[in-house]
This record gives C-alpha cells, sequence and structure tokens, in this order.
C-alpha cells in the first residue's frame, strides 16, 4: 500500500487525528480519495501562524436593519418604524433602543450597513450563502465555513472542530435550507450537531456517557467486536454513507473517552451568575456553551438563534400570524439578544478569547423600508446589516451605509461572498484555496477577485 | 497503464466515420432569420463537431449565403443547399428562404423579449426582482409581455422608450452603459441586441397582442451527443412558432447543466466536456424547457461478456444493460441468495427474514424461488405496514393538527388501500371525489390538513405530481415552464372544497363540496376557468364538484405527470435513486437518467392499470435490482445507472424494529400497544429518542428530504451509550435470555445471531475469532458468559452489515 503521509497528506491534515489512518487505504475509507489528495492546494493553503476561531450567528428570520442597527430617526413614520436610536459609547454609532446593552459595548464591533444579496427574497437563499457565500446551483452542494476549517484544519483536542447549536435550520417555507453541511467535502466533515435546548433544566449531551449498567471494560470490547465484526466487507468501500458510519463511530468513542470534551459541554460548572447574564434562554445558553466550546479547541460554532419561522416570535416580522409581529424587537427577541451578544463579547475579551475569535453575527436579508399593512416589514434582500467583532476585526466602526430611507446600500455594497471572503482571511485561509469537488474538480472557496472587507481590519 | 488502454481504444475506432448537418431542413421566415448550422461526425461512437473546421458553401448564393462558422443568412426566397466538408466527407442541408418578399417587424413578444431576458435584465437579481431595480421592474424572466411593455412605454414619463429619439432611449442608454447603470454593459452599440431593440422603437413600439405568434415548442441540434473528455459541442435551439414557422433562437436560450462535472455550458450554448459521466444541458426560451444530453464514456474497455453477466429478466434489464454500455460501465455480478433474500424483504416490508425463512429459502433448489419468495414478501402484513407508513409520509398523516381518531380514519383508509392493493389512479380519485365525514371516510382528512386551496394546490402536486409548484405562486416558475396563471387557475379547482363540524358528532368533521366560491389571479383580481396543469378548463359558472374535473384529469392514463411521480418514487425506493433525482423534483428540466427505462416503466404501469404491486414485482424480479453491490473496476462511481445495487442505510423506523426483531425484545411506545412495531404507527410525533436520532420526517410539508438517512455522532452515541439498544440486550425476557435457557452452544448462538441479524451463516473467518472469544469465558462465573453474548450481539447489531441494505 503507498503510504502518502510523508508530506502531502500531514500537511493539510496537521492536527486530524487519526493520523495513524494516514495511508492510502485509510484514506479512502474517510472519504479522502486520492483525486480528492490532489485536488486540493496542500502549500499554503492554511496559515498555521494564525489559529483563529469563529462563532457565526445566524439571526434566522432576517432583523429589520431599521429597527436595530441602522436607524433613519429623520425618515417619515412609515420608514423609520416605532423605535428611536440611542447613543452608544462610541462617539457618532447609534443603535436602537431595543438593544441598551450592546450600546456599551460599541468599541468591540463592527456595524456593515450596506450587505445585500440579489438572490429570491426567500430565507433559503440568504441562509445558503450566509454560511457558504454562495447560492446554490448547477447541483454543486458548497460546504459551510466551518467545515471547510474542519477540513483544511482538522480537530484541536479531542472536540469536533465545528460544532452547530442547537439545532439545525428546518423549514423556513421552501425546500429544507442548504448550506448547513459539509456539501461537496462529503459528510466525514458535517458539524457535530448538538440536538438539545443548553436552556434546558436538565441539559446534557444525549448519551454522552455509557449507562451505570455497562462497565468501560465493556464498551471497549464491544467496540473491538464490532471491529472485528466489519472487518470482512468489501461492499461498502464505495458508499460514502457506509465510510460516513465508521468515522461518526470514531468521533463519537474520541467524545467520549475525552474529559475535557465532555466537560465543555456542561454548562452545570458554570457559575449561576453567568448563566443568567447570558439570558436563561435557548439562544443565550448556545452562546455561553459556544464560548466554552472554543475554550475546549472548537475551531467554529454555528448558533442558530431560531429554526424556523413559522408560529415561533423570531426575526421575521411580517405583523401577522403564523409570524412575527414587529413589537418583539422591543418585548423578546431584541432583549434575548442583546444580552447574549454582549456578554459573550464581554467575556471573550475578558478571557483574552476575543483577538483570535472572530464573532459573526448576521441575518438573511433585512427587510422593506416601508411598514406593510399589518405594521410589519417584509423580506428585503437589497440592503440589511451585519455585525462583526474579534479575530482582528477593529471595533468601533460602521462599513458602508444605506440610503436615506434603508433601502439599498448607498456606500460600500458588500456580499455574502465578501463575508465568506472576510471570515476566511481572519481564520488564516488563503482565498486562492481550491477544494476537491465532485470527482475531484477543484472548487475555489471563493470566485476569483473576491475579497474581504479590508476596512474591517484597518 | 490506463492511457494506453484509452489509446488502443481510440484508434481502433478511428476507422468509421459519417458527416452530418443539422438541422436537416430549416426555413429562413424573415428577412432577419438566421440560421446556425452544426457539423457533426460520427466514429466509433463517438461525436465530433466540426463545425469550425468545416469549410461552408451554398449551392446558390442568390438565395442563402453561408459564413466559415456555418450562420447562413437568407438573401433572396427560394431553396439553397448548404454542403459542409470536412474530413474527406461532405454532408448537406435544406435551407427555405420564404421571407425576404415579405415585410419585417421587430416584435416585441418575440424579439424585444428575448433579448432582455437573455441579457439578465428580467432576472431575480436585476428588474425582475419582486421589487424591481431603481423604480423599474419589469415580470421575472418576462412572464408578462402585456405588463412590460406598459412599463417600457408608459411608465417613467416615456423616457425608457423614446420614439422620438430611439438612440435616446434609457432602455438602449442604460444597457450600453452610454449613461451610469447598476447593472453595468449589458450588450454594446454595434450588437444585433441594441439593433433589435432600436429599431422595434423606430418602427413605433407596436405593443405585444393576442395575434402575435407564440411559440409552441422548441427544439435542440443535436438531442445528445457522445463526446471524449475536452471536447466541445456547439448547441443550436429551434423555435417552432403558432404560426407554423421556425426560428433559430440560440443566441437568446439560458442554458445550464445538471452536472458540471461531466460538462460546461458557455452563454453561446457551447458546451465542453470536464469529466467522464452524463449532464443534460437543460434549454429554457420563452417558459418552454427542453435538454440535450452529453455523455462522455467512462475509459474503460468492457466486453460483451461482461454486459451479459447482467440477465436479462425483464424491459428494465434490456434498457439498464443499453445504458451501461453507452457509458462503458460494466454490471456487477448478481447478488447471492441470502444477499437477495435480506434485500427483498428490507426493501419490500421493512423487516428481516427470520432464521428459518432464510434456511428455507437456501435450501429451497427450484429456479423461480426467488421469483415465489417476492410473492410470499408481498402477502405479509409488514408489507402493508410499511408502504402504508410510506404513503402516510406522503399524505402528512399525523396527530400534529389531526385528532386521534382522524388520524386513525385517515391511516387505516391507506393501510386497507395497500393491502388490498388498490390502483393508485382509484387511490387518488377516492380522496378527491369523496364528500362526507372524515371519521367515516378516512380519506378525507386530506383536506383537512391541507384547509386552503394554496396549501392544496402545493401539496397535491407535490404528493401526486412529483411537481415544485411553489415558485409560481408569486410570478412563473423561472426553472420551469408552469405560469402564475397556471398555478391559480389549478388553485381554483381547490375554491369550493368546504369543511364544517358534523352536527350529529361535535368530535367528527364533514368535507362537502361548496357551489360557489373562486380563487382570485392576484395581479388580474379575477378568478381563472379551473384548470388543471396542462389540462382542459371548465366553466368558472359550472356546478360540477371541481374536485371531480381534477380527479378525472389526475388519474387519466394520459396524464404524464401522476405515473411518473409515482413510478419515480417506487423506483426510488427499491433502486435507491430515483430515476430522477431527487423524488419530488420531476420538473422538465431535472433530466432522469434513463428516460427510456423511465419510459417504459410507466408505459408498464399503465398497461397494468396502475397496479403498484405489479411494479414492484417487475422491478424485484429483474436481473438489475438482483445485482451485487460490490463494486467491479469500471463502476465503483457509479451511483446513477444502476450498474450495481446501490447500497443504502436502513430507515430508522426498519433499523429501530429489526433491533427488536434479533433481540426478541419489542419497543414500547407510550400510547400503543405492546408489540407495535415503529412501522405500525400511524403518527411520526410518538416519542422516541432512537428515531428522532436517525432521522424520520416530521411530516409537516410533503418534502422526500425531511426523511434524513444520514449517519451521525448523536446516532453512534446513542446506540452505545443510550438506552433503546443496551436495554434490548440486557432485558430479562429477550432472546439472550433465551439462548442461555436453552442451553445453546456457542457456535449455536452465534450462527442463530448471524442468520437473524444479517441472514446469513457466519464466514468461517468471522466464526474462528468470535468463538474464541466466546470460549475465553465459557465458565467464567455470575454474568460473564450472558454479557459476553451482549457485548458480541451489540457488535453485529452497530455494524455496517446490519445498518445497510446491501
Amino acid at each position: 500500500m503507498i503510504r502518502l503521509d510523508a508530506d502531502r497528506a500531514v500537511e493539510f491534515c496537521d492536527g486530524f487525528r487519526r493520523r495513524d489512518f494516514l495511508h492510502a487505504g485509510a484514506l479512502t475509507s474517510l472519504g479522502l480519495g486520492l483525486t480528492h489528495m490532489f485536488g486540493l492546494k496542500a502549500a499554503g493553503a492554511v496559515d498555521k501562524s494564525k489559529d483563529t476561531n469563529c462563532i457565526l450567528m445566524m439571526l434566522v428570520g432576517g432583523p429589520s436593519q431599521l429597527d436595530t442597527w441602522d436607524m433613519k430617526p429623520n425618515a417619515p413614520i412609515e420608514i423609520r418604524g416605532p423605535y428611536k436610536p440611542i447613543k452608544t459609547n462610541v462617539a457618532g454609532i447609534e443603535i436602537s433602543e431595543n438593544f441598551p446593552r450592546m450600546a456599551k459595548h460599541a468599541d468591540k464591533y463592527a456595524i456593515v450597513r450596506s450587505m445585500y444579496h440579489s438572490a429570491a427574497a426567500v430565507h433559503d437563499t440568504g441562509h445558503q450563502m450566509m454560511q457558504t457565500g454562495r447560492l446554490f446551483q448547477g447541483g454543486v452542494e458548497h460546504p459551510h465555513f466551518g467545515c471547510v476549517l474542519g477540513k483544511l484544519k482538522g480537530s484541536k483536542g479531542d472536540v469536533p472542530p465545528h460544532v452547530l447549536l442547537p439545532r439545525p435550520i428546518g423549514n423556513t417555507g421552501g425546500n429544507m435550507p442548504h448550506g448547513q453541511s459539509a456539501g461537496y467535502l462529503g459528510k466525514t466533515f458535517d458539524p457535530f450537531v448538538l440536538n438539545a435546548d443548553p436552556s434546558d433544566p436538565n441539559f446534557r449531551v444525549p448519551d454522552m456517557l455509557p449507562p451505570d449498567y455497562l462497565t468501560s471494560l465493556r464498551v471497549d470490547r464491544r467496540r473491538n467486536w464490532r471491529e472485528m465484526v466489519d472487518k470482512s466487507v468489501s461492499k461498502f468501500e464505495t458508499s460514502q454513507d457506509a465510510r460516513l458510519l465508521d468515522s461518526t463511530f470514531h468521533q463519537a468513542y474520541t467524545l467520549m473517552s475525552s474529559q475535557k470534551a465532555r466537560e465543555a459541554f456542561e454548562l452545570h460548572r458554570e457559575p449561576e451568575k453567568i448563566r443568567e447574564k447570558y439570558g436563561m434562554n435557548r439562544f443565550g445558553q448556545s452562546c455561553l456553551l459556544a464560548r466554552r466550546l472554543i475554550e475546549a479547541g472548537v475551531r467554529f460554532v454555528t448558533i442558530n438563534m431560531f429554526e424556523t419561522v413559522f408560529d415561533e416570535i423570531t426575526w421575521d416580522i411580517h405583523g401577522s400570524k403564523p409570524f412575527s409581529p414587529i413589537s418583539c424587537y422591543r418585548d423578546l427577541v431584541g432583549p434575548m439578544f442583546d444580552m447574549a451578544y454582549s456578554t459573550l463579547l464581554e467575556e471573550l475579551r475578558e478571557r483574552g478569547l476575543l483577538d483570535n475569535t472572530m464573532v459573526v453575527a448576521s441575518g438573511e436579508f433585512g427587510r422593506t423600508p416601508k411598514v406593510n399593512p399589518a405594521g410589519g416589514r417584509d423580506h428585503w434582500p437589497q440592503v440589511w446589516s451585519m455585525l462583526m467583532a474579534g479575530g482582528g476585526v477593529k471595533g468601533g466602526q460602521v462599513v458602508g451605509a444605506s440610503d436615506e430611507i434603508g433601502a439599498t446600500p448607498k456606500d460600500r455594497p458588500t456580499t455574502p461572498a465578501e463575508v465568506a471572503a472576510t471570515i476566511y482571511h481572519a481564520l488564516g485561509i488563503e482565498l486562492e484555496t481550491e477544494l476537491p469537488g465532485a470527482q475531484g474538480r477543484p472548487i475555489p472557496i471563493v470566485d476569483r477577485g473576491v475579497g474581504p472587507i479590508k476596512e474591517l481590519f484597518a | 497503464m490506463r492511457i494506453a488502454v484509452v489509446l488502443a481504444f481510440a484508434l481502433s475506432l478511428r476507422a468509421q466515420t459519417s458527416l452530418r448537418v443539422l438541422p436537416a431542413e430549416t426555413e429562413l421566415a424573415t428577412r432577419e432569420s438566421r440560421q446556425q448550422l452544426v457539423a457533426e461526425a460520427g466514429s466509433g461512437g463517438f461525436h465530433e463537431d466540426l463545425t469550425n473546421k468545416a469549410s461552408w458553401v451554398s449551392s446558390n448564393v442568390k438565395v442563402a449565403a453561408v459564413d466559415a462558422t456555418g450562420m447562413v443568412t437568407p438573401v433572396a426566397d427560394g431553396t439553397a443547399v448548404i454542403t459542409a466538408q470536412a474530413s474527406g466527407q461532405s454532408a448537406s442541408a435544406k435551407v427555405h428562404v420564404t421571407g425576404m418578399s415579405k415585410p419585417f417587424q421587430w416584435s416585441f413578444r418575440n424579439h424585444v423579449m428575448p433579448v432582455l431576458t437573455k441579457m439578465g435584465c428580467n432576472q431575480g437579481a436585476c428588474h425582475g426582482a419582486q421589487s424591481g431595480k431603481n423604480g423599474f421592474k419589469l415580470t421575472l424572466r418576462g412572464y408578462d409581455p402585456e405588463v412590460d411593455y406598459d412599463v417600457l412605454t408608459r411608465q417613467s414619463l416615456g423616457r425608457r422608450v423614446s420614439l422620438a429619439d430611439p438612440a435616446g432611449s434609457l432602455l438602449l442608454q442604460k444597457a450600453i452603459f452610454g449613461i451610469p447603470h447598476g447593472g453595468g454593459l449589458r450588450f454594446k452599440k454595434d450588437s444585433l441586441e441594441y439593433r433589435v431593440i432600436q429599431e422595434w422603437i423606430a418602427a413605433g413600439a407596436t405593443p405585444p397582442s393576442d395575434k402575435d405568434s407564440e411559440v409552441t415548442s422548441i427544439e435542440a441540434f443535436p438531442k445528445s451527443a457522445i463526446l471524449k473528455p475536452a471536447q466541445e459541442q456547439q448547441i443550436v435551439v429551434r423555435a417552432k412558432y403558432s404560426d407554423g414557422r421556425v426560428e433559430d433562437v440560440t443566441r437568446w436560450v439560458k442554458f445550464s447543466s445538471n452536472n458540471e462535472g461531466t460538462a460546461l455550458v458557455d452563454d453561446s450554448g457551447k458546451v465542453k466536456i470536464t469529466g467522464p459521466g452524463e449532464a443534460a444541458i437543460s434549454l429554457w426560451y420563452a417558459s418552454k424547457i427542453i435538454y440535450s444530453r452529453m455523455i462522455s464514456p467512462y475509459p474503460h474497455q468492457v466486453s460483451d461478456a461482461e454486459y451479459n453477466r447482467l440477465p436479462r429478466r425483464n424491459y428494465i434489464d434490456d434498457l439498464v444493460a443499453k445504458k451501461l454500455r453507452s457509458l462503458n460501465l460494466a454490471p456487477s455480478a448478481q447478488a447471492s441468495d441470502e444477499a437477495f433474500l435480506r434485500r427483498a424483504y428490507l426493501d419490500a416490508a421493512g423487516i428481516l427474514p427470520t432464521p428459518e425463512e432464510v434456511e428455507q429459502f437456501l435450501a429451497d433448489k427450484s429456479p423461480d424461488k426467488r421469483a415465489k419468495a417476492v410473492e410470499r414478501i408481498f402477502e405479509k402484513d409488514e408489507f402493508s405496514d410499511y408502504w402504508a407508513y410510506k404513503w402516510s409520509d406522503l399524505m402528512l398523516v399525523s396527530s400534529r393538527r389531526l385528532a386521534p381518531n382522524s388520524m386513525w380514519a385517515f391511516y387505516n383508509w391507506i393501510r386497507d388501500s395497500v393491502k388490498a392493493n388498490k390502483p393508485w389512479d382509484q387511490f387518488a380519485r377516492d380522496i378527491f371525489t369523496a364528500s362526507g365525514s372524515t371519521r367515516s371516510n378516512g380519506a378525507l382528512n386530506y383536506f383537512f390538513l391541507h384547509k386552503d386551496p394554496i396549501d392544496l394546490t402545493e401539496n397535491v402536486t407535490q404528493a401526486f405530481l412529483g411537481q415544485r409548484l411553489t415558485c409560481a405562486r408569486c410570478h412563473n416558475h423561472p426553472l420551469e415552464k408552469w405560469t402564475q396563471k397556471q398555478y391559480y387557475q389549478m388553485a381554483n379547482l381547490f375554491a369550493r372544497v368546504g369543511i364544517k363540524s358534523n352536527t350529529m358528532d361535535v368530535n367528527d368533521v364533514v368535507v362537502f363540496a361548496k357551489t360557489t366560491g373562486d380563487v382570485n389571479h392576484p395581479r388580474l383580481l379575477r378568478p381563472l376557468a379551473p384548470t388543471p396543469l396542462d389540462g382542459d378548463p371548465m366553466a368558472l359558472d359550472s356546478t360540477v364538484d371541481r374536485r371531480q374535473h381534477f380527479a378525472m384529469w389526475l388519474t387519466s392514463p394520459k396524464n404524464p405527470y401522476f405515473s411518473r411521480n409515482i413510478v419515480n418514487r417506487v423506483w426510488a425506493s427499491y433502486m435507491g435513486r430515483g430515476l430522477v433525482d431527487p423524488v419530488d423534483d420531476v420538473r422538465e428540466a431535472n433530466a432522469s437518467s434513463n428516460e427510456e427505462l423511465f419510459d417504459a416503466l410507466i408505459k408498464d404501469f399503465i398497461a397494468h392499470k396502475f397496479d403498484v404491486r405489479q411494479l414492484m414485482r417487475t422491478i424485484m424480479n429483474s436481473g438489475t435490482y438482483q445485482l451485487s453491490a460490490e463494486a467491479n473496476a469500471t463502476n465503483q462511481y457509479d451511483n446513477i445507472y444502476y450498474s450495481k445495487y446501490i447500497v443504502k442505510r436502513l430507515p430508522g423506523e426498519v433499523i429501530l424494529d429489526a433491533m427488536s426483531q434479533v433481540t426478541g425484545v419489542p419497543t414500547a411506545f407510550a400510547g400503543y400497544p405492546a408489540g407495535t412495531r415503529a412501522l405500525q404507527l400511524p403518527d411520526t410525533q410518538v416519542k422516541s429518542q432512537f428515531l428522532t436520532a436517525f432521522g424520520r420526517p416530521n411530516r409537516v410539508i410533503c418534502d422526500a428530504s425531511e426523511r434524513s438517512v444520514d449517519p451521525s455522532i448523536a446516532q453512534a452515541l446513542h446506540v452505545i451509550n443510550g438506552d433503546t439498544l443496551n436495554k434490548k440486550l440486557s432485558a430479562a425476557d429477550g432472546n439472550v435470555a433465551l439462548f442461555l435457557k436453552l442451553g445453546l452452544s456457542d457456535s449455536r448462538i452465534l450462527e442463530h445471531v448471524y442468520l437473524s441479524a444479517f441472514s446469513r451463516y457466519p464466514t468461517e473467518a468471522e466464526r474462528k475469532p468470535a468463538l474464541e472469544a466466546l470460549a475465553k469465558v465459557r465458565n467464567a462465573k455470575g454474568d460473564a458468559r450472558r454479557q459476553a453474548i451482549e457485548d458480541m450481539l451489540w457488535a453485529l447489531l452497530t455494524s455496517k452489515d446490519f445498518l445497510f441494505n446491501y
């Protein structure tokens, strides 16, 4: 069997735990066929000196730019809406009164007020683009940023490189949303999905430990015997699902056997005071969990603030059922975000993690400048605001601007593709990196010519 | 070495070539008509586009001229023969010039709109956006020429189209970037696009009218091509109009490839092969979609003997073999008896055969034992359970919105239909033609689940037609031929479904046909004649139950979508992948992987009067279904053309039931009698951590991707540490306890668990280490032996051999 672990493989699989698997046959079993190996531009793909992490908050539903971080107090009432701006701790930057805590931390984050996309005004397109940088067409399933990072850098310690909290985005009206998986990189690089509510009083990662009646000796024996049973079969060699099954078992055992990994998920280890500061709700506790996971070595955490936009109070303020009313920004969604986001930035700063942890918070689009007859606002991908902090981003600034009624970018129009480039740049991944697509066809992580939002790093 | 083989192969094929010109006969019906000809050579099964290499000559340059690229232009009325010469051969096409004596005017509908569409002006990202761009809004991809004409000529003080100064029209100035334009330069001043619009304006900007000829169909040249790696192929598209004329519209067609790993296509219709396989190039023009298929065979050499390894039991095998031949893919060997039996039970009934059934089957020496086994499975109650479960996924049966009694009524109706092998057309008719109590007729709950016409329209088209119609709710479907008008004509069929509580029973609901009520088209603000997709309209004032009209159309043998949908769903369920994938996206632009086979299956299904079981019988008895899952040297990457059985992870419900079966310990479901299997549940709301981890649909939206079978860490953790499997293994009254009670030997136990979990005996290589391991605890004290057996069984039940169907 040819051994490939001399230079190339190690180069990009650095940190990948299964180093002993790194010869040709085993690589195939992990979904890394030869073609993939060569399809990858190994040299210089990853800047090792930069060990930056990322927390991506998907503000599912799409926050209204006009009622959050891009107020237009001088516009007519039907544009400016019901809320007033307040001053922040940075002179000249004002945000909505719904975010009083955030106002005290404006020096830590930058607001990009000129985000836009030109695909259909449905939730799914924005979710795709804000998690992969691309719109899905031509049958290519693009990978989530976190999965790309996992593929290129592997895991750090015993925790998976990419964790998704608390659950994937479900139905938002169209088909099941794309962009949440590793796509063409193969399911091996899919995120570890928590699938539990961290604010639940009995929260724990489901089945992280063996039951009392099972000794660790037996767990080991079972594992060995399972490998023995599985050894004889050649029919599964070409099945990606079968290869993935092996890898999920391996990862499960790694997770179980690491005390550090297990403890990272144990929120009860946090003082009650800290937990409350994040907000005792699903999103707040997910943010706290994200901080613990980053500390334990997880490279990328995706937090979905909501799972759906139906029959739940979210950012999706159409003003009528089954969607949300605009008042929820004041009563529920606003405060929930305000607490968790501010506390997270504060804690990351205190613990010295902010410099190497980028925090991105964005919806999938903005909302109509004009308040609709139901008193809400509808989908509006023409402009919205995004928050970026940490990982080298200079806080206390506004990048780009929308026009006087918050309808289109007036200054520095910014696309999701540029956000992708920005995140990769901050994570130390060269933008020229190509990934192995179907049959090894190289696909650049961002389209040629797309660059990061440089202003953020100035 | 592979390269050498390919070269030798290519050389051996060089011998024969034949040249042809496409289209072989055509018309230039106006003075502005053009025709791009394609010169194509066929050689040893490959095509080669020689259009740019050939020399082109017209037999009569006073009638038609041809340039070096094969582009023909009209000169005077008459007929000319255009000849291409290449590689020492010649071929020709006949061109009739008919329009030079007639006056000509660019038409808004047939020229200006296609230009705007091709140039992207009315795409979703630009002025086709819901809210337009910069105050200028066109209909998405030009679905409503009347509205667009109005916007162009009447709004914005007539500056967009200026009759007084055509060249000064904003429409042209913006497009050529003469003045700042957010969309940049769309076309140049010396382009044909510019001239079309400029001349149309100069001639008075004639509006679209009902008398305009309309595109009735489009045609591709070539329809398919077999190409070598890195080769290029020009595709030409011709439109046929309601007045009978044809036009080359290639320049304004929207091209896209469904498989960029095999072929890329550029804006001009030039295809480039990027890798082996098959790609469908979709061609969109004036809301019509067709495709041209590009095939690039794998560089393998496959002998006749290898193709003949696939037994020809019925037409499926002939047509699969034909496809495999075209791609140089050799079929795998036939599956063993053991593998076949396990596969057939799992695919048809979601259960494993019992050890006794396996032993009987293996001992049977009759040549038709596989066919007989298939019939036996069809008679099992579990067969009815399994398909009732699947159709319940499709009908969204769940306690989410249905009261328990109604849910049971609906479920029982579905299960009874499966058990009676109710023809699929009757199944659908029973839903759409009935009225009355939802308790006594469970099928009627469909109307309780889908209460409004919009919801009904979208779910019906998804479940019964495999079409995703949602896009057309707000505008013409951008990827499909469905228009917004058709959507609301269809929706109006469901405008008169009434639901009220039963006066006799407060817990019951009655569905009835109302005699009034309509759904308005949102833009026209009036109801349209209720019309099924591409079907006959009914009068708005007709008092016939509109659902009746719909049901007649839906279940007619002539309805191309109805049979296509169910055949594809059943095929996908057995074969691991739909002929069209995903199964609920059977739109025309989503090409099937073997159209000839798909057609044959549909015809056969209709000929057998929509007999679903007969369809399953045909599939299960085919040599194709019975192929081994093991790949050979040629087909390891094939997951589309059925050259081997596609390995699939079992659905969560099947795994759970199989674990119960092998351990002898049923799963308890709250609220259901002991012994109820997961596949017997009428509801997916039943609490089960196992099923949630392994993926089951919510039955909220009709979407095949609601059911996920992807392995995950959570699943691994659950079988390692979770209660479900562990409690089954340690149960006091399960099979492990039984083995010990009966005093079975290790060898007999091993045999039994292999037979029940894998439907086969352990091999010698498996037997030896397992028995050695068990021997170590043979005489140990306490629970040691029992624990070892539990652990051995655990290893079996979490292995790939168990969790997959192969």
